[in-house]
């Protein structure tokens, strides 16, 4: 989403004019880090793509559509996006609706349980997935006495993705379902139209774009994915994870940089195909402010569903992370039940690095994110700046490309002149920060909407200087946005996988990429153990920062 | 107003509670009743919270009644859902669908029951025509400005004729100008079509340009009902009195009668009112600002001072300390006769015939209640 949609709003004199131009200074120097850090790795990886021999060629291209296996490989991966895709926005419409429009007990722990994927690494899905029905799953040999390996393919890929990505969607939904003004039902029942007609009529087609954006929104998540396909794919690859066999497997770099475009190919036009369709349906608001009190559903079958599904759901969720801490504090989870602390141990020093460096790489990249952010939502929102509209597509570039393909294009792009960045910490934090920096900056645009010019204007009409008003005034007001999108940016980084695969070093080493080389290894406790240790965290982070800075702050997410 | 399919509406003892967070209820609505006659307009008038919009969702069908009946033309509506009652409803937010066009929005109860095509057309044009906008059908409502919107949501409740039509507030999101014009618009649209029709309000104005009655309501129950002008001369209590325009409310002690007239000490004055009342009685005398006139010089009536002159552009409002009360006249700014300036002594006169009288123990005058301790500032009477 791009910010110039909001600029409508108090536009450019934000600021008094001496603060405006301290500013404006800056502009150069954030439209020079986009080009460096978003628009140059892109460009370099488009360029390998199409060069074959040192000479401009689509042969490379042309030669891998041609082929059976990545045709096989390139339909793979759109089939299980479709199918997470409809799966999902169906899963995710049904518990929106049971929470926002059925009468039903605990949605405090269906919402919360609800929402504990977007929080936790995707390959965590996988991790405790294998663990409840792979070859020795708790499930599939403890319980029925099986030796399968059914999970491995299509099916447990659905699975996987979808409960790691319906939750998005959930929350997508949620708000749209809440905001859906209850008048306009009303209105609809007053004029003749019973409940199936007001549904087909009247909600629906309102709700229409809404879920065809949650679809978009879960395709674009399942191509993007690594975590899954690389443990659960078994021998139905999908793109993501034939780059990372093509780069990491083979060293055939021209080979997975031109996978990489074709992966490409698909998000850019779903990223369009999202924004055309967020324009052409967004429909101004009507009349004065609406209701929002939505009766309740009652009819006791109607409920009964609703608690089945949100209880249902809920349940699978919490044997999932139950399974991870059971994994992690038995000896050898399928085999050797026995309590043990000795993973926790392991992790907490073999991999003790890697946490730190996690950490502490996380808070920088969320540091980073939200000052460019706010830099770029001003910039582009408020001012009047040249090429401003080229820096917020730049700027928000980073939404449409799977995080593989960035992740590579850093690695390819920074381990050759003028730029070498390899092996380093830096380009770890730039992955970071350029993923992250779309939903900074939307963030960013939330609290520079708090600021209405004529707060500035009152603060300096009863005296204040205009360093008393930033300080006293406009930081105050914007903080709440700016530290909620900081938590967002930290949970996203230390979560991802796919984006730091390729950047990571001996140097440098991140949580995510340790787990995945330790499910390789088999050394599923210290896996589960690190999982484990990567959800407490970002939970504290989550829970815990907003209630240092004495306020909840989440609502400025949200808000 | 003499369509012979106007139907009657009959509320018999509505009551209605919400439930509160700590299981506790609060009761919007307690034992009304209210009986509206076939093609007439009536207004439940009163502050936000008395119940007024409750009373109006219950009779769309949009909340349940807890107890009470609601009778259309003597058949109880009460167990009907919404879509089978016949009423239509104009939302104080217009409730207009964004992804239909003005006429789909109008056709929209039509479509519904399936009505031929061509008739739909007729129609809808027609309804279109009534309130100006038709050639606006093919606008989304986004396009259209706040008026606008407000008639299309009035054409598309008109055009389905219900037997009865609920206004929730339907000018409150217009500019002051707009709203006179579009509810002298909606009032001949009524009358034309001669639906029953209820209308919510909380200003006193538009409740009486508009209404053949007026229920004032408080707390949930009728306060008062009848003609405007009942309300305004005749108020049931000072609350009425109070909401639908600015009053002074004097203390006032019976001391003698004779002949169906009391004689009331007021203001350290007497005055006679046509009242039998027992000596010693404490009484509530209203006066309407225009039932007070000063005089530069100083009469046989009461005497005070003038703390406050306001200039409106069409009356002048002054506000006279007497003694202890505060006491507010206004005369016409075009027949500006008094000449009265800002701490001039004057002397005041109670017009007899549009005083109203209550019994003291209503409630607390209300005068005295707005003495501002403090003398520099001044409230308004109403």
């Amino acid at each position: 989403m791009q910010v110039a949609r909001t600029a409508g709003i108090a536009p450019a004199r934000l600021l008094i004019p001496g603060r405006g131009w301290a500013l404006a200074g800056l502009y150069p120097l954030v439209a020079l880090l986009l080009a460096v850090f978003v628009a140059y790795p892109l460009v370099d990886l488009l360029g390998r793509a199409v060069h074959s021999d040192g000479r401009l060629s689509l042969t490379p291209l042309a030669n891998l559509l041609a082929d059976p296996y990545s045709r096989r490989v390139l339909w793979n991966t759109l089939s299980l996006g479709l199918t997470v895709a409809v799966v999902g926005t169906l899963l995710a419409a049904l518990y929106a609706y049971a929470m926002t429009r059925v009468a039903m007990s605990w949605k405090g722990p269906w919402h919360f349980l609800a929402l504990l994927p977007t929080i936790s690494p995707p390959i965590l899905m996988a991790l405790s997935l294998i663990l409840l029905y792979g070859r020795r799953g708790l499930i599939t040999n403890g319980v029925f006495g099986l030796q399968t390996t059914a999970l491995y393919g299509y099916w447990g890929l659905v699975a996987a993705q979808v409960l790691s990505y319906f939750p998005f969607a959930y929350l997508l939904l949620l708000n749209l379902f809440r905001g859906l003004d209850a008048s306009l039902e009303e209105a609809a029942g007053t004029m003749g139209a019973h409940a199936g007609k007001v549904l087909t009529t009247v909600s629906l087609p309102l709700l229409a774009p809404g879920l065809a954006g949650s679809a978009l929104l879960l395709f674009g998540y399942s191509l993007a994915d690594l975590g899954n396909p690389l443990l659960l794919g078994g021998d139905y690859t999908v793109l993501s994870a034939q780059i990372y066999l093509a780069i990491i497997g083979m060293y055939d770099i021209p080979q997975g940089a031109a996978l990489a475009v074709i992966l490409l190919a698909p998000a850019v036009l779903l990223f369009f195909g999202h924004k055309h369709l967020a324009k052409a349906t967004s429909f101004a608001s009507v009349g004065g402010k609406g209701s929002i009190r939505h009766p309740q559903n009652r009819n006791p079958a109607v409920r009964a569903g609703a608690l089945l599904l949100c209880g249902g759901v809920s349940m699978v969720i919490i044997l999932q992370y139950a399974t991870v801490l059971a994994g992690a504090t038995t000896e050898l989870f399928g085999i050797n039940y026995a309590f043990t602390a000795k993973h926790f141990v392991l992790a907490l020093t073999t991999s003790r690095g890697a946490l730190l460096d996690t950490i502490g790489l996380g808070i920088v990249a969320s540091a980073v994110a939200a000052v460019m952010g706010l830099l770029v939502a001003y910039f582009v929102a408020r001012s009047r700046m040249p090429a401003r509209g080229t820096v917020d597509f730049v700027a928000n570039l980073p939404l449409a490309i799977p995080g593989t393909v960035i992740g590579l294009a850093f690695a390819l792009a920074f381990n050759h002149r003028p730029l070498v960045l390899t092996g380093t910490a830096l380009i770890i934090v730039a992955a970071f920060t350029v993923r992250a920096l779309p939903y900074a900056i939307r963030s960013a645009v939330a609290a520079l909407d708090q600021l209405h010019r004529s707060l500035d204007e009152a603060s300096t009409n009863m005296g204040a200087t205009a360093g008393q008003t930033l300080w006293r005034v406009l930081l105050p007001l914007v903080r709440p946005a700016v530290v909620g999108g900081m938590i967002f940016t930290f949970t996203r980084s230390v979560t991802t996988l796919s984006a730091v695969i390729f950047v990571v070093s001996p140097h440098w080493s991140l949580v995510t990429p340790a787990i995945l080389s330790q499910m390789d290894r088999g050394d599923v406790g210290e896996a589960a153990a690190l999982s484990v240790l990567l959800v407490v965290l970002v939970l504290m982070v989550i829970h815990g920062v907003p209630r240092l800075m004495g306020r909840d702050w989440r609502v400025g997410i949200n808000g | 107003m003499n369509n012979p399919t106007a139907k009657a509406l009959e509320i018999r003892g509505l009551t209605k509670a919400y439930p509160l967070p700590g299981g506790r209820t609060v009761a919007a609505v307690r034992d009304f009743s209210l009986r509206i006659e076939p093609g007439e307009f009536v207004t439940l008038l009163g502050p936000s919270g008395c119940g007024k919009t409750t009373v109006l969702r219950t009779l769309a069908g949009l909340e349940e009644p807890d107890a009470g009946e609601i009778l259309l033309e003597g058949r109880s509506i009460a167990t009907l859902p919404p879509h089978r009652r016949r009423i239509g409803l104009v939302f104080q937010n217009y409730a207009l669908f964004p992804h239909m066009t003005v006429f789909e929005n109008v056709a929209y109860s039509f479509r519904i029951r399936r009505t031929p095509e061509a008739a739909v057309r007729q129609e809808v044009a027609a309804a279109l025509k009534a309130v100006g906008l038709d050639e606006m059908g093919g606008r989304l409502p986004g396009q259209l400005s706040g008026g606008q919107q407000q008639r299309v949501a009035l054409a598309r409740a008109f055009v389905m004729k219900p037997d009865l039509l609920l206004f929730d507030e339907p000018l409150s999101s217009l500019d002051a100008k707009l709203r006179v014009q579009v509810r002298g618009e909606l009032r001949r649209l009524q009358k034309r079509l001669g639906t029953t029709a209820l209308y919510v309000t909380h200003d006193q104005v538009e409740a009486m340009s508009l209404s053949d009655r007026i229920a004032v309501m408080r707390d949930g129950q009728v306060a008062q009902i009848g003609t405007p002008e009942e309300v305004y001369s005749r108020p049931a209590s000072l609350f009425v009195a109070d909401f639908v325009g600015r009053v002074n409310a004097l203390h006032g002690r019976v001391v003698s009668h004779s002949n169906g007239y009391a004689t009331v000490d007021v203001l350290n004055h007497r005055i006679d009112v046509p009242m039998s009342h027992v000596v010693g009685t404490e009484l509530l005398i209203l006066a309407r600002p225009e039932a007070v006139q000063l005089r530069k010089a100083a009469g046989d009536g009461p005497v005070g001072v003038v703390e406050e002159l306001e200039y409106c552009g069409d009356e002048i409002a002054y506000r006279v300390r007497v003694g202890t009360v505060l006491v507010v006249a206004v005369e016409s700014a075009l027949r500006r006769t008094w000449n009265i300036a800002q701490g001039d002594c004057v002397g005041l006169h109670l017009m007899q015939k549009a005083l109203h009288v209550l019994p003291a123990d209503v409630q607390a005058p209300m005068s005295e209640r707005e003495i501002p301790s403090d003398d520099s500032t001044s409230m308004e009477a109403a």
